[in-house]
This record gives structure tokens, sequence and C-alpha cells, in this order.
């Protein structure tokens, strides 16, 4: 079913053109999201939605201006046009978007529909991951778990004659355990996803992952506070990726470029990292968490290496920023729903794998930080200035892989790190995450192989012994 | 009552449910972001949706939808009550019996509706020029915009509630970009009100120009064992960590840290901490939550002692008490328990007076990685920026800092309070005064 008739989408916009303005472009959503929630072993939530609307962006002489509805009447839709020519302003600017390029492919083709599955699968599932998680240890004293499906349809329809359509079906998997001994309490968590149906747990136990959070909430009881102070930092490889995309990754979009925002500005073509560092953004890699087949200005994603062997190649473009930076579009224009203007933004952003098998970049490091899983974090995008939480570290010790560590973070600047990597495995995986820019939050990949840092700053609450304190 | 509301109950009760509750929630925008003298998007919206509860047999379903076309709304019914099939049964599910709600003034500006959309797109294009007029090192901006908005919560259900309020609120958001030689620091201002008019133009710029230049020439420093000064924002930023510990539905489940601690000094004697949703400044200010049961003033720790947790129905019924009044949600989610305006009391004494008490320390302005900080164990390491204080006064400016350690050791080490209440966004709307911890061990070069 489309969602919304052509003859209607052609008047819309064809009365937003009444205004003068040099583009239109229609942009109409309809997302159906289900999730259920199984906390104290039992199942504490099972709840839908439905998002249906559209937004209208109309440009005149380079100026912005958007509307959006959800009501997708005729009426209510002419409405949003005469409100868009209405307060639209007129810019002194050049009117400059890029060029549409590129033939869309088809939208991931998805095998089991999850909403034709019924909750009771679902639920299945999540109570068997539920005491998979408990029976680890009888230190597991609370474990939650939950699935959630979306299915977003979308159409953009520009002015231009443009029509392109996607379709974007995700699951997702979550385990938060929580492990106490001793009134001493660790939490740990998993959250695997893919662009698939519900065919994606025909190959991914629910239970294994639910094991390992487990697993690792009871050993991080057993783990003594992180040492503080400059060492070397092997950072793991999947989740870890979330330190390039946050430190480094943003730096490369192209609205900050455009503003002289980050220190990556005007460095095309030069060396910003150490040489054994590629970093590519690909949104086209079939069923991962950051893929589409056209991003939301209707473009058709491509692969786009932003370093080769240490030398910046490209940022990532919106049609905006591509027009006014005289650059091709890179099909990275997205929003988090019709409520939002298209903005430059990751999809699957990773360091690409190097030579490196793990246990030798471990044997490599006479002492150190091995940072195996990373969790929350922040970065400043002007700087690049970073701090992450690790949630799974261990020292490293001559070489050898030492006691695990807690409430280590780590300290440092992204583009400065990027000088610093010296080692790069050839252990490559991706992992499904939530960016947030501009209070729009959409679904991307982070990635990596593991790599070592051959000196970054670890804070943590073991710190530096007394008589330093004093210096 | 609403002919949207009266039909979507009426097929609730058709289709077998014992309860309904309807959340209907509508509102505009106005929002302008401006560079370089010139406006690079605007975005003007009216959007609206509902969310459903279903109850039968004390399974509770939940579905919203945007779409307000009939056949949408049948099938929102039908989607909640399909899905309550499937939750557990528990006899804390139940509806809130209707209680009277004292009216709040001070949400709602009516001057806000008049104001000429060009007016607000001056008010972005003059914090622009004047932030870049302040400081010669400071002759970029990185974000100025301008937004307001007005919205409307309704709240309906079976046991005859019928309840709305307005709210409006306004805000400019300034980032600024200070350089010298080859270092760059942004700085971060914002200033908000109930309409354009009640903002702080020269207030926001000269915040957001000061935060930038300010750090210019940040170095570490040796390790050391110092008294720690946080400004008000980075007050409310640690209040914001503490804010989900207040939840009782947190202490159900095991996640907060000050579970059990009922009665028990969990702070220095000098804290009161209060959630306010009765504020007039207070943004997430209300005059009855979630599930429309008035809500009120609750103090969550009075001198340093833990009086109480934060509760939404649900909550109040599995541990016996009375709901606070604190259910938090929008359309799209189910009522949780959450703080409105949480509020560290301030004290007597003036910030340059507090500052006096330090001969030798660390003012801390910019604090990194708080979402970094375990909500259940309480344990972080941050980062810090700020300035040192020689003397009582703010001298060189300092980063790369590192603090380790707990919220509740931080807590219990606060020496004073200053008066200068300040408010921010951190994870609810926090508000603290400029406050003085005893030695801390701060790790540097």
């Amino acid at each position: 079913m489309p969602l919304l008739d052509q003859s209607l989408v052609d008047s819309v916009i064809k009365r937003a053109l009444r205004s003068g303005a040099d583009f239109v472009e229609l942009f109409v959503e309809r997302k159906h999201n289900q999730s259920i929630s199984v906390e104290e072993s039992k199942v504490q939530r099972v709840s839908s939605g439905n998002d249906l609307g559209a937004g209208l962006r109309i440009i005149h002489h380079g100026t912005v201006s958007y509307v959006y509805t959800e009501d997708l009447s005729e009426d209510g839709l002419f409405k949003t046009a005469d409100l868009a020519a209405a307060v639209g302003r007129r810019g002194g600017g050049r009117f400059a978007l890029g060029a549409v390029s590129g033939t869309p492919r088809q939208p991931q083709r998805i095998e089991v529909p999850p909403d034709g599955v019924g909750p009771e699968a679902k639920i299945e599932l999540l109570l068997e991951a539920d005491q998979a998680a408990r029976a680890v240890s009888g230190a597991i004293k609370q474990v939650a778990v939950g699935y959630g499906q979306s299915a977003q349809d979308v159409l953009v329809a520009t002015s231009e004659g443009i029509h392109h359509a996607d379709s974007r079906t995700r699951v997702r998997l979550m385990v938060h355990a929580v492990a106490e001994r001793n009134g001493e309490i660790q939490t740990a968590m998993e959250a695997p996803g893919m662009q698939r149906g519900f065919e994606f747990f025909d190959d991914t136990s629910a239970a294994e992952y639910a094991r390992a959070a487990a697993q690792r909430a009871v050993a991080l009881l057993d783990a003594a506070p992180s040492p503080a102070g400059q060492m070397a930092v092997i950072i793991g490889n999947e989740f870890g990726g979330v330190l390039f995309h946050e430190a480094c990754g943003h730096g490369l979009e192209a609205d900050f470029v455009g503003k002289g925002s980050t220190v990556f500005t005007g460095k095309i073509g030069q060396v910003v990292a150490s040489p054994i560092v590629t970093a590519i953004d690909d949104g086209t890699m079939p069923s991962r968490w950051g893929t589409l087949a056209v991003d939301d200005e209707g473009v058709p994603t491509r692969r786009n290496v932003l370093i080769q062997d240490g030398v910046l190649v490209s940022y990532m473009y919106d049609r905006l920023r591509a027009g006014q930076q005289n650059h091709p579009v890179t099909g990275n224009g997205r929003r988090q729903s019709y409520q939002h203007l298209p903005i430059p933004r990751m999809t699957n952003t990773f360091i690409a794998a190097g030579a490196h098998a793990v246990e030798d970049i471990i044997a490599a490091t006479p002492s150190g930080l091995y940072a195996k899983k990373l969790g929350a974090g922040q970065v400043d995008v002007t700087t690049g200035d970073f701090v992450f939480a690790v949630t799974e570290g261990y020292l490293v010790e001559g070489g050898r892989i030492g006691r695990p560590v807690r409430g280590a973070t780590i300290v440092g600047n992204g583009p400065r790190a990027l000088h610093k990597i010296d080692m790069v495995g050839n252990d490559l995986k991706l992992a499904p995450g939530t960016c947030g820019k501009e209070g729009q939050g959409v679904p991307v990949s982070v990635g990596q192989p593991t790599i070592r840092i051959s000196e970054l700053t670890v804070g943590g609450t073991g710190v530096i012994p007394a008589g330093a304190m004093r210096q | 009552m609403s002919p949207i509301g009266e039909s979507v109950l009426s097929r609730c009760k058709q289709r077998g449910a014992e309860d309904a509750e309807l959340y209907l929630s509508r509102g505009t925008e106005f929002t302008v972001r401006v560079y370089k003298g010139e406006i690079e998007s605007l975005v003007s919206a009216e959007s609206r949706g509902i969310g459903l509860r279903t109850f039968r047999e004390h399974r509770v379903g939940f579905s919203y939808t945007s779409d307000f076309e009939p056949d949408a709304l049948d099938n929102l019914v039908d989607e909640a009550l399909l899905n309550g099939r499937y939750n557990h049964a528990d006899e804390a599910n139940v509806l809130p019996e209707p209680r009277a709600v004292e009216p709040l003034a001070g949400l709602v500006s009516p001057a806000l509706a008049g104001i000429d959309p060009q007016r607000k797109i001056d008010f972005a294009l003059e914090m622009e020029r004047r932030a870049t007029s302040l400081d010669p090192r400071v002759r970029r901006v990185s974000d100025a915009l301008y937004s307001d908005g007005s919205g409307q919560v309704e709240i309906y259900n079976s046991r005859g509630l019928q309840a709305s309020f307005d709210r409006t609120v306004a805000y400019g958001v300034l980032e600024t970009i200070a350089e010298q030689d080859a270092e760059m620091q942004s700085g971060f201002a914002f200033t908000h009100g109930r309409d354009m008019d009640q903002l702080d133009l020269a207030g926001v710029v000269q915040e957001a120009v000061e935060n930038a230049a300010g750090l210019l020439g940040a170095r570490p420093v040796p390790t050391a064992s110092v008294p720690v000064v946080l400004h008000p924002h980075a007050a409310a930023m640690i209040l914001g960590v503490l804010a989900s510990s207040f939840s009782a539905d947190a202490v159900i489940k095991g996640r907060s840290l000050l579970a059990g601690k009922i009665g028990e000094p969990v702070a220095a004697g000098i804290v009161t901490i209060t959630d306010d949703a009765r504020l007039p400044e207070g943004l997430a200010s209300r005059p009855f939550d979630g599930e429309g049961v008035p809500a009120g003033r609750n103090e969550l720790i009075a001198a340093g002692v833990l009086k109480g947790y934060l509760h939404n129905t649900y909550t109040a019924i599995r541990t016996k008490s009375q709901s606070t009044g604190s259910a938090v949600r929008s359309y799209k989610s189910v009522p949780e328990v959450g703080v409105s305006n949480l509020v560290l009391k301030p004290g007597e004494l003036s910030r340059d007076a507090l500052l006096a008490r330090v001969s030798n320390g660390l003012h801390v302005s910019q604090l990194s990685g708080l979402n970094t900080v375990n909500p259940v164990s309480g344990e972080f390491s941050l980062g810090l920026a700020g300035h040192w204080i020689e003397n009582g006064r703010l001298t060189r400016p300092v980063k790369e800092l590192t603090v380790a350690g707990n919220v509740i050791t931080l807590l219990k080490k606060v020496v004073a309070v200053a008066n200068d209440l300040r408010f921010m966004f951190a994870g609810g709307f926090c508000g603290s005064p400029t406050v003085l911890i005893e030695e801390l061990p701060v790790g540097g070069l």
C-alpha cells in the first residue's frame, strides 16, 4: 500500500511551490513499533504504537523552512503547504542542493515480518533468556530482558521529480543483568539487533546473550578498582567502535565542517591518523542497523571511505551541505522522524580490519589496560575531547591478560588518539546503537577490530597511591 | 470531554475493558536557527498524539498513535487490549481515583501567541551578532537558535477523571567558539522563560562567550587533594544523575543507590533536596502528573536524611504508600516514575563568600562523562575542567583532570551551599546553587 497517493503528493508539492520556493520536498513516514519487557521473570509490558506524519521542506534562496503534520488528509496537507509558504523567508543565499545521483537499491528483504509473529513466540524467547541469565549464578539478583521491533516506511518526493521510497524493519533484543554479593552491585548488558525480520532469532540465541551478560556482571564482582594514569590501552572490537564514532565520526559530518567547528575542517588530503588506520561509513551493508536503501532525502546510500591509510578522504554530507560545499552527495542525510529536518548523520561507521590477531596485540603490550567493552561516553565535537566508561576491562601485564578491573574510564582527545593507534586487529565486528545529535536519535552501527592506542589517560577509583596525591 | 476522548473510552468499554485511560497531547513548535546573519532553518508545526491504557483483570495494555482517523483510533483500542492479554496480572495495576486538582498559575504566557515571528528571528540574529562582538577571541558561533512552543495535556479515564492544563515555553540556545593560536574551545549557554520577552539575551550571550573564552589556555595540573567548588550547572548535573535513584520503581527493581535508606543519613546535614512540581519558574512544573494525580512538593532529603521516594499509582500500591504525583510520560509511553523540578536547597552564603573559604582549590565549570556514572552503585570517574582557586579567586584555567568516587560519598562531603540557584536540563529540570565539597583527590598530570 503506497504511503500516499501519487497525485496527492504532486498536488501538495505544486501548492507549496506557489510561494515562489526554489525547492520543495515532501517526506512521509509510517512506523509501527512493538516492545515487550520481562522483569522479575514476568511479562511486565507489551506495548505498541503507530506514528504517521509528513514533513514539508521548502527552500527559498538557501533559506530552509520546515513544517510537519500528523494530518495526512488532503485538507491537512494543503493547510501544511500553505503554512510552509507563509512562514518561509526568502534568504539572500545561493540556492544549491547536492544533486541526487545513483540508483536506489531494493529495500532490505525481510523473510519473516515481525508484525506477523504473535507476542507468544517473542515472550517465550524472553523468558528463556531470563532463565538462562538467572541460572548463571546465585549472585544474579535482577534480570531485565526486552524485545523491540519497528517497521518504518518512508517516501521522499521533491519538486525536481524525485520519488523514492524505503522500508526499514528492525528487531532487537536487550538483556540487563544485575549481580550482587556482600552489598557490592555490578551490572552488565547485551543488546544485539539487525535489520531483519523475526528470522534474526533463527541464528541468534537470546539465551546465549543473556548468559554472557550475567557472566560478565558476576565476573565484575571480583574485579579490583582500576588504576589511573597514562598507559597503553587496547580497545576491544565491536562496540569499541563507539569511540571512533563519537570522537572522530561526528567531526567528519559536513554541517560541523561547514561551520569550522571541528578540528577536521580543511584537512582533506592531510594525514589525520596513523597510516594503519582506514575508516569507512557504509550505508549499503546488508541487514546492518544503520543501512538504508535511500537516505531520508531520497539519496541512494553508498560506501564512503572517510580516512584511507591515515589520510582524510571525505566528509559525510546531506544534500544541503553537499550543495553549499560543492561536493557530490554521500547518502548521509537522515532524520529521526517526519518531525525533523534532515542533517548529516553516520550510517554504519567503522575502522577497517588490520593485520594483527588479538592475541598478538596483547602479547606485544608489556603493561596497560584492555578495555574489552566500552559503555556510555561523552564527547565535545569541537575539540574531540572524550570520556568513556569501560564496562569490561582487564589489566595487561607482561603481554598477558591480568585481573579484571572495574570503574575505569578512558579520557582523551579523538583526533590525537587517531595518531597514536599503533596496532589494528583483524577481528572487525559491528554493533547496533542509537546516535543522538541535535535532539534527533537515529539507528547506526559502530564498529572496529581490536585496536591499541599507545598512550591514553585512564581514570579509575583505585587511583594513584596516596603519596602521589600531594605532589 | 473531547469527542475523541468520549468515543475511544466508549469503544474500550464495548470491547471489554474494565477501565481505560486516555492521554492526549497537542502542541505547537516554532524554531529558528541562524548562522552568519542569515536564517539557516525555520520550523513551524502543530502536532498531536494519543496514548491509551486499558485495564482488564489487573492486566494493563498500552498503545499509542499519532493518526486520528476513525479506523486508526479503533485500531488503537484493539492493539491496547490485545497487548494487555499477555501482561501478567498485578493487583497494583489500577487507575487512580479522581482527586481535585489545584490550578497552577504561571505555566502559560498568553503573550506568546501574539509575538510576531520576525521578532523571534531577530532575537536569534541578535544573539549571534552580540556573541561575536564581545570578546576578540570569540568570532564564531556554531549554534544560535530560538525556539518556543505551547502544549496542552488532557487526561480522561473511566473513573470520571477529566483534567487538562496548558503550558508555554520559550528558550534561546547559544554555542560559541573561542580561538587562540591553534586552540579551540566551545561555550554553551541557554535562557528560558514562558515567552520570548522573558528571555535574558544579554545574559545568555555573556555566559556562552565566557564559557568558551574562559577555558582557552587551560592546562592540566598536578594531581592533588583539594577542596572542590562546583558551579551551579555542574552541581545540577550531578543532581540529574541522582534523580533516577529517587524513583520507587528503581528501588523495587534494585536499581537505586538509595534503596533501603529511608530515615538514614545519605548526605551532609547541609543538604536538602526537594522535587517541586509547583515551582512557577520550573519548566517541568505541572498541576497533575501523567495519571492525573495532583502533583506537589516532595521533600526527598531533609538535612541530609532520606525522607522518601517518588511514586506513581502502581509503586504506591505495591509499597503500601501514597502516589506523590510523580508519573511522567509522553503519549508514546506508559506513566513511569520520575522527577519534575529537582532542587538542591540554596543556603545563605553568596557565591563570593563561599569561594572566599577556599585558599587553594578547584572550581569546576565542566563535567564530562556523567552518563558513565553507574546509577546502581553510584560509582563515577569524571573528567573535569574549570579554574584553579587561589585565595577565594578564580585564577588560571585548568583541564584534563579526573575525579573518581561515589555519588553518596560526594553528597556527604558537601560543606557549604551558596544562594545562587540556577537550573538546567539534566535528566529532569534540575536546580542547584554553587556547592563546596571538602577535599577530593583530583587526578591530573
